[in-house]
């Protein structure tokens, strides 16, 4: 006999949650640890400012922009200097400098001193 | 005390404290996505074939439902969690489609089903008689592959709508398109189902 389309979606569904009701241990353990990081997530503070990060990430990118294109300041002038920073900061000897900084900040106006004089 | 004292003292006290309401918003919130996860598993896993790539796709949408809508009227969660769910799987889809494309280009064939194993796959037996065991494992694993051959539309009219019992308005709040769209997929769906399957059905027996 020719079932109507009810009994073909209830006839369905009965296979689906014998197999929904099967799913083994590993598995359910898994969705239980999903589950729980799921409401971990939703407790945890980075969920609200998370939802500004594009709009910061937009204002970040304009600003670095209106640096750059500013009239009066150029890239060319900027960069070499900030790559002297990062060479410094990365070299080996930076470390020995910071425990020197006393002596170079005296060393620098000093300079200034000799260069006035 | 008079009455306006009484009002207020009433409101504090049935009036719940903002931690309460959290609370209590967790723990409705724990009950929907236990009650939901393991079928939401099952339909992820029949859209994608892979139990691995639908776990993660099942958690991916309980973390967005409670990071964006934990605030949002217990009755929206399902429809809401299972957009998020099928969004899933098409971005899934899409980066499988990606994925197929470069492996040709590197001249390897690749199919999204090639690993995936109906009977791997299939649950434990659990108090059935063998042969009623093999017999509704082989109708699932038939049905299974008779609703992932459907168009994607169709197929996610009708696991919502059967397999997790969704109304026409919530599947269409799920699907994001209108509540004709979902009769007329959903329609599709049961038609091409019983072609694929046959007349006796999704169980193969003749007596319903």
């Amino acid at each position: 006999m020719k079932k109507s389309d009810e009994e073909f979606a209830q006839e369905a569904k009965a296979l689906f949650d014998g197999s929904v009701d099967k799913l083994d241990a590993a598995t359910l353990s898994t969705l239980n640890q999903g589950r729980h990081r799921a409401l971990e997530a939703a407790r945890s503070p980075r969920g609200e400012w998370m939802r500004w990060a594009p709009a910061a990430g937009v204002a970040t990118a304009v600003l670095i922009a209106v640096m750059v294109t500013l009239p009066g300041t150029s890239p060319v002038e900027v960069m070499p200097e900030a790559m002297t920073d990062i060479d410094i900061l990365l070299g080996e000897d930076s470390i020995d400098m910071y425990e020197d900084l006393e002596f170079y900040s005296w060393l620098d106006v000093a300079d200034e001193g000799d260069d006035v004089g | 005390m008079n009455a306006e004292a009484a009002t207020f003292a009433v409101s504090w006290v049935s009036e719940p404290s903002t931690g309460t309401r959290a609370l209590q918003q967790e723990q409705q919130l724990n009950r929907f996505l236990a009650d939901v996860e393991r079928r939401a598993l099952r339909i992820a896993e029949i859209g994608v074939r892979d139990r691995d790539d639908a776990l993660d796709l099942v958690q991916d949408a309980m973390i967005k439902l409670a990071r964006k809508y934990a605030d949002r009227p217990t009755a929206e969660w399902a429809p809401l969690f299972y957009r998020i769910l099928q969004n899933g799987v098409r971005d899934w889809h899409r980066r499988q489609a990606v994925r197929n494309r470069v492996m040709v280009w590197f001249g390897r064939s690749s199919s999204e089903d090639d690993d995936y194993d109906l009977v791997a796959a299939a649950p434990d037996p659990i108090g059935r008689s063998p042969d009623e065991e093999l017999q509704n494992s082989e109708a699932m694993a038939s049905l299974e592959s008779a609703v992932h051959g459907l168009p994607a539309r169709q197929r996610e009219a009708f696991m919502l709508r059967t397999f997790e019992g969704l109304d026409v308005a919530g599947t269409a709040v799920a699907m994001g398109c209108s509540e004709g769209s979902v009769k007329t997929h959903y329609s599709r769906a049961i038609h091409s189902l019983r072609e694929t399957l046959g007349e006796h059905g999704p169980s193969g027996s003749g007596d319903g």
